[in-house]
């Protein structure tokens, strides 16, 4: 371990916590190489990883239960509201009281089901979920539907991915024994990324049409 | 297949953002408001879509007068993206109580359904970050007659990419069923992609796949004139030289009465125009990067010769059929020797038959005319004696039956008609020295 962080954990911060903050930048490289090399689009990099960190909370499993309720409750809402066009803010304001009442809902169910680790759950990933119901809905009116449930899906896909790297106690352990040069190398590897001009994998499926016919032409 | 060169022409999104979108603060500030972009272009004299209202309150929608609407127009946000928000009625439904429209799909939309859209605008539902929009009535360009059979109840426009004062790649996009009047190829238009020399369209995709015919009908995608092309391409360069952006996506019209008139302009285009070109965007900006034009006509021709080069090999794999001049060299065989005679001959599509000179025939040694065949020409029905002939043009052997004429006065030894040209296509503006 390196002895900055051990200065740090004897000050009183806790390695797990120490943990989370240095895997921050390792999750932000991960959502950003998918977006440029992949081509994953995604909400983008605050949503995801915002909701990769909840899931860690909440362990996964409630974590992807929570994300359903509030993505559909928030949905469904909105189409409710639709007809009866209130100004924005209060429309957000109903979504996110419906949305908080289902959870409600789902606590109560739970405990009349006793469902064992529910009730731990902490205030903070739940607020969190409750709130990206205000970006789900708001990319759904700017999208269109289909579109809307596309990147969301693709957001949860990084996002779980993101809760597999963060849980990795291997790579903790080397981040923690070697922090300076962890941010070090991100910080390099996030600055060629932002120079990359290179196609996007999905971009190789999407034109192989046109590059075959450009191959045939070039010959 | 990821190693292949080819790929290093295709643009790709990470190329195109930050290789190419230089595009500065105030250009884009210009470009992101339709209704800035149209008071910026009608200054200098451009034409582009008359705004009929602009509505930015719910107090100005409240005291709309909708008296003032004519039968067709299109309700538009003035930061929407993609053509997102978009509402174009074509009609205006009688004796109502209420007043109501025919939207282009052949819906009915009734004031109260506009009044709520224009508040969904007004909100910002579909203008970039939400943030609060204005909503605008324009005029609706009148389909030009030439192009109606490829769009289902809308108004194809042209999209040119310009690229540092260069028209780069074009395509014609139409509207479908399916897209609702729009032209937009995300909400299921048709992509045609158009030779940048003549303006025939080359290949077009319908949901990223390449297709032949409009769906549904057997209206053939290949070959249509797109008009005022030239037009259109120095139009682009002009808006270009007005905004002074490096990277464009220029969006025109071809209006029944107006011509050409600017329909919208793209800060970010999008990049399935090189599938409907089956050419890569990449390839062609880099081959016109930094060089400098004196005019735009300059610009236009430059364009023309550097990517529409292959036309008229292109012409020939669209149609299977070989293009001629007005003039073109043809080879008469003389049987019974293998030797041939050359000499030029004038390509009308307006005679029938094939006719030859009485020099012509003396050289070449024809003699056996059976003579008194009736024939028709342009003097009206007259007997002329007929031979037959075999000759060969562009490499195919063709084999005649051609009139005799005295032509001594006449620039052509020979007049290829009709009957002969069956194979053939002629470019009228195709010339050769000869």
């Amino acid at each position: 371990m390196s002895f900055l962080v051990q200065q740090i954990i004897n000050f009183g911060v806790s390695e797990g916590t120490l943990a989370l903050i240095l895997m921050v930048p390792v999750v932000a490289t991960f959502i950003a190489f998918s977006r440029q090399i992949i081509g994953i689009r995604g909400l983008g990099i605050y949503i995801t990883l915002i909701i990769a960190y909840a899931f860690v909370a909440t362990k996964l499993k409630y974590g992807l239960v929570i994300f359903l309720v509030v993505v559909i409750t928030g949905s469904l809402v909105r189409l409710l509201l639709k007809k009866a066009r209130l100004l924005y803010l209060p429309k957000m304001a109903i979504i996110l009281t419906s949305v908080a009442f289902s959870i409600f809902l789902m606590f109560l169910l739970g405990s009349f089901l006793s469902i064992e680790g529910l009730q731990i759950i902490s205030i903070f990933p739940i607020l969190i979920m409750i709130l990206m119901a205000e970006r789900f809905v708001a990319v759904q009116i700017e999208r269109g539907q289909k579109m809307a449930i596309f990147l969301t899906l693709e957001t949860v896909v990084l996002a779980i991915i993101s809760y597999y790297i963060i849980n990795w106690s291997w790579l903790g352990q080397i981040l923690l024994k070697y922090p300076l040069q962890s941010f070090l190398i991100l910080f390099l590897f996030n600055f060629l990324l932002g120079k990359w001009t290179g196609l996007r994998l999905t971009e190789y499926f999407r034109f192989k049409e046109l590059m075959e016919y450009l191959e045939v032409s070039k010959k | 297949m990821i190693l292949s060169l080819a790929w290093s022409d295709i643009l790709g999104i990470n190329a195109r953002n930050q290789k190419y979108l230089r595009t500065p603060k105030r250009a884009l500030r210009i470009l992101d408001s339709k209704l800035l972009t149209k008071k910026i272009l009608k200054e200098n004299n451009l034409p582009v879509l008359e705004t009929i209202s602009v509505i930015k309150t719910q107090r100005e929608l409240f005291n709309f007068n909708w008296e003032i609407l004519p039968t067709a127009f299109a309700l538009k946000p003035n930061r929407g993206l993609g053509g997102e928000g978009i509402i174009v009625v074509y009609g205006k439904k009688k004796e109502t109580a209420e007043p109501t429209w025919i939207k282009a799909i052949g819906v009915l939309v009734t004031k109260r359904e506009i009044e709520s859209h224009v508040l969904d605008i007004l909100d910002g539902n579909f203008s970039m970050f939400s943030l609060p929009d204005v909503a605008f009535f324009e005029e609706r360009a009148k389909i030009i007659k030439e192009l109606k059979p490829y769009s289902f109840k809308g108004i194809p426009d042209i999209r040119v990419i310009i690229y540092q004062g260069i028209p780069v790649m074009a395509m014609l996009r139409l509207p479908t069923k399916e897209s609702g009047g729009r032209a937009n190829l995300h909400s299921g238009g048709i992509g045609v992609g158009i030779d940048l020399a003549t303006g025939l369209t080359t290949n077009a995709i319908y949901h990223q796949k390449l297709i032949d015919y409009y769906p549904g009908t057997r209206y053939f995608l290949r070959g249509i004139k797109t008009p005022y092309f030239k037009k259109i391409l120095n139009l682009a360069i002009q808006i270009q030289k007005i905004l002074k952006v490096s990277f464009l996506g220029v969006d025109i019209v071809v209006d029944r009465e107006k011509g050409p008139v600017v329909l919208e302009l793209n800060a970010r285009p999008g990049l399935q125009i090189q599938m409907a070109n089956l050419a890569g965007l990449k390839g062609r900006m880099e081959r016109v990067r930094g060089l400098k034009l004196k005019s735009e006509e300059r610009g236009v021709r430059l364009a023309q010769d550097l990517f529409g080069g292959v036309e008229e090999e292109e012409t020939e794999e669209i149609f299977g059929k070989k293009v001629l001049g007005i003039v073109e060299e043809v080879e008469i065989s003389l049987p019974p020797s293998e030797s041939h005679y050359k000499t030029l001959a004038k390509i009308d599509t307006g005679a029938w038959r094939t006719s030859i000179s009485l020099d012509v025939a003396k050289k070449i040694g024809i003699e056996n005319f059976e003579n008194g065949r009736r024939v028709k020409s342009s003097f009206g029905e007259e007997t002329r004696p007929l031979a037959p002939l075999i000759f060969f043009l562009k490499g195919e052997k063709i084999e005649s039956e051609v009139t005799l004429a005295d032509r001594s006065f006449m620039k052509y030894e020979m007049i290829i008609g009709r009957r002969d040209l069956k194979n053939f296509i002629v470019d009228p503006s195709k010339t050769k020295n000869f």
